[in-house]
């Protein structure tokens, strides 16, 4: 256990220097001139000089791939290039917004999905089986930004349930990211009901549920008490596998809601070339994912005895 | 001599078992027709020439249509979708879509699975330092957060020195630099779960029996890697390539409604987005247009997915 841990830590060095590597170098190929944007169209000669020898565009790839690492050891990611705010004022700012969206989607979301699923799989077969099956299979082949303008159309402009756009911090944010919620939790639900039916039924279909059967359980017994523990263990890990990208957050639905969270900060960021928010959010969203991926592999070693971690 | 028994072709039989759903024929129908209609809208460009027909106003062609929106009606095939704000026909351009969709789904789930499937072979069956290589890049490729790899990589295709490569291409002609943009994109995002799946298959195959048989023969790695491994893990593929074929024309409407995606020619991400300001003034035919072959052709790719995925799975037999 402590050998896996160990393990799996340090091999998540060598991914986050490479993660830091491709972010790094894809900016140094597509990012715009950070320059231009902060001087406006036309800067004195000088003055771009100086700024471009502050910022370290002169140094080579190497050494800001090495002052990148040295920043991001030291945990201080400097200040924007766009308005000179700490990018960590800027990450706390936008966390708020993202967790006030992501938090609630996620969690009715998981809770419509996995009870939806045992219902579909209790009733295997039935017609309330094939109509939720053939809805999934619907919803997911609608695009998101269909579900967005419609969601914005019909609900928010014409029925003026929902505001269409913006956000206000503290409990009015409720009213805000109501309809944002309710189109993030249409979009997951098909996914995810088909694939917690899939793990349902694949639990289902082993021996021991045939021997629980044979003992004479009721089907709901043997659904609730052998099967749902058993196929915890693959849905647990999904949902945890899934906590990072509730910290990045929907950019589209943030973009599109006007909600001032990191999903908009990033792509606000990636459009202005600014390179320090770039940077700290790659690798935010790459600590996270690797450490939540260790923790869904301990997870299911820790539900389920039969794995051993090696 | 007899010829020998070979049995039934695994392949057969899955079409014997994919038949057996009428649904899953009539989607394959379905999206053979949409297919039909790509080639077709392809070939009327090639023989027309520029400018295209989709560029058009239905009154520079003739015709006593306003050069603004108007609904659909039956008088006209070009007006039957109805027209855009600047007079132009829907359906040529949701035709034209439909071109565009194929060209970025079958060229971007191919391109995914060409990287995929070959690091996948190459992992699983020499294993070792070059495996542990192979495993690095995906871990790492999986780690960047996804909008972050997507968007910039669009950026850098448009910027960077591929387009250079792009534009000495003798097909830079019919394949606009947008659409070049996301099939690259496209397929440098989202090799990486069939990468997975076809190297923890390969490692398992390579252990079986009959791949110790053909060595005891002395067959080529190469021989033995294609004609005994690959047709094995095939189905992998057949499966990954129809939903990296969806993800591939989701993602193009929406890397064409952030501005990186598709531009010079419609397509319908270009309908969508436009929608947008559209629909506060009513017009809403666009949308429909687009929206709903968008929807039918995910949902044919989506359908037809799963019943291969069914038909393929020895397990079910």
């Amino acid at each position: 256990m402590i050998q896996f841990l160990t393990r799996r830590l340090l091999y998540s060095i060598p991914v986050l220097l490479g993660v830091a590597f491709i972010s790094l170098y894809l900016f140094h190929v597509a990012g715009g001139d950070p320059v231009a944007m902060k001087l406006g169209k036309a800067p004195d000669p000088a003055e771009v000089e100086a700024l471009r020898l502050e910022l370290g565009l002169h140094d080579s790839f190497f050494i800001q791939y090495i002052s990148f690492l040295r920043q991001f050891l030291s945990l201080d990611f400097g200040t924007s290039w766009a308005d000179d705010t700490p990018v960590r004022d800027i990450f706390i700012r936008g966390l708020m917004p993202t967790l006030s969206l992501s938090l609630p989607a996620f969690v009715l979301g998981s809770m419509i999905s996995v009870t939806v699923s045992l219902v579909v799989a209790f009733y295997r077969g039935s017609l309330i089986d094939k109509a939720v099956t053939a809805m999934a299979i619907a919803g997911i082949s609608v695009s998101s930004l269909i579900y967005i303008l419609l969601g914005q159309w019909v609900l928010a402009d014409r029925w003026k349930l929902f505001p269409i756009w913006g956000y206000e911090y503290g409990p009015g944010a409720v009213f805000f990211v109501a309809l944002p919620v309710l189109i993030w939790i249409t979009l997951s639900v098909g996914t995810d009901v088909r694939y917690f039916r899939t793990v349902v039924l694949e639990e289902i279909s082993r021996d021991y549920v045939r021997t629980a059967r044979a003992k004479g359980l009721s089907e709901a017994r043997v659904l609730f008490g052998h099967v749902l523990s058993n196929s915890a263990i693959p849905i647990i890990t999904r949902l945890t596998i899934a906590i990072p990208f509730l910290v990045t957050g929907s950019f589209l639905l943030e973009i599109f809601f006007g909600i001032p969270g990191l999903g908009s900060t990033l792509y606000t960021a990636i459009q202005n070339s600014d390179l320090p928010v770039v940077k700290a959010f790659t690798m935010l969203g790459a600590v996270l994912y690797v450490a939540f991926n260790i923790l869904a592999d301990l997870l299911y070693a820790w539900f389920d005895p039969r794995i051993r971690l090696s | 001599m007899s010829t020998p028994d070979y049995g039934e072709s695994p392949w057969r039989a899955a079409w014997i078992r994919f038949r057996r759903d009428p649904v899953a024929v009539g989607f394959l129908a379905l999206f053979m027709a949409y297919f039909g209609v790509a080639v077709l809208a392809q070939l009327v460009e090639l023989w027309d020439g520029a400018p295209f027909l989709y560029e058009l106003n239905l009154s520079d062609m003739g015709m006593d249509v306003p050069e603004t929106a108007t609904a659909p009606e039956l008088s006209h095939p070009l007006r039957w979708l109805g027209t855009t704000s600047a007079g132009k026909s829907v359906i040529l351009r949701v035709f034209h879509g439909t071109k565009v969709a194929f060209v970025v789904g079958s060229c971007g789930a191919g391109l995914s699975v060409i990287i995929g499937l070959t690091l996948g072979l190459v992992g699983g069956w020499f294993g070792r330092t070059i495996d542990e290589i192979i495993v690095y890049i995906y871990s790492t490729v999986a780690s960047v957060p996804y909008l972050l790899l997507m968007l910039a990589l669009a950026f850098v295709v448009r910027q960077g020195p591929i387009a250079a490569y792009y534009r000495s291409f003798a097909f830079s002609e019919f394949v606009s630099l947008g659409l070049f943009n996301i099939v690259v994109v496209i397929g440098l995002t989202s090799w990486v779960t069939l990468c997975r799946l076809i190297r923890a298959e390969v490692k398992k195959v390579r252990e079986l029996e009959y791949v110790h048989a053909a060595r005891a023969l002395g067959l080529s790695d190469t021989r033995i890697l294609f004609k005994h491994v690959l047709p094995n893990v095939f189905h992998l593929v057949i499966i990954n390539f129809s939903l990296t074929f969806v993800t591939a024309i989701k993602s193009e409407v929406i890397l064409t409604f952030l501005g990186v995606g598709v531009d010079r020619e419609p397509s319908w991400g270009q309908m969508i987005s436009d929608a947008r300001s559209e629909l506060m003034q009513g017009v809403w035919w666009p949308l429909a247009a687009s929206g709903i072959a968008l929807f039918v052709l995910t949902l044919s790719v989506n359908y037809v997915g799963d019943a291969l995925r069914d038909a393929l799975d020895p397990r079910l037999k």
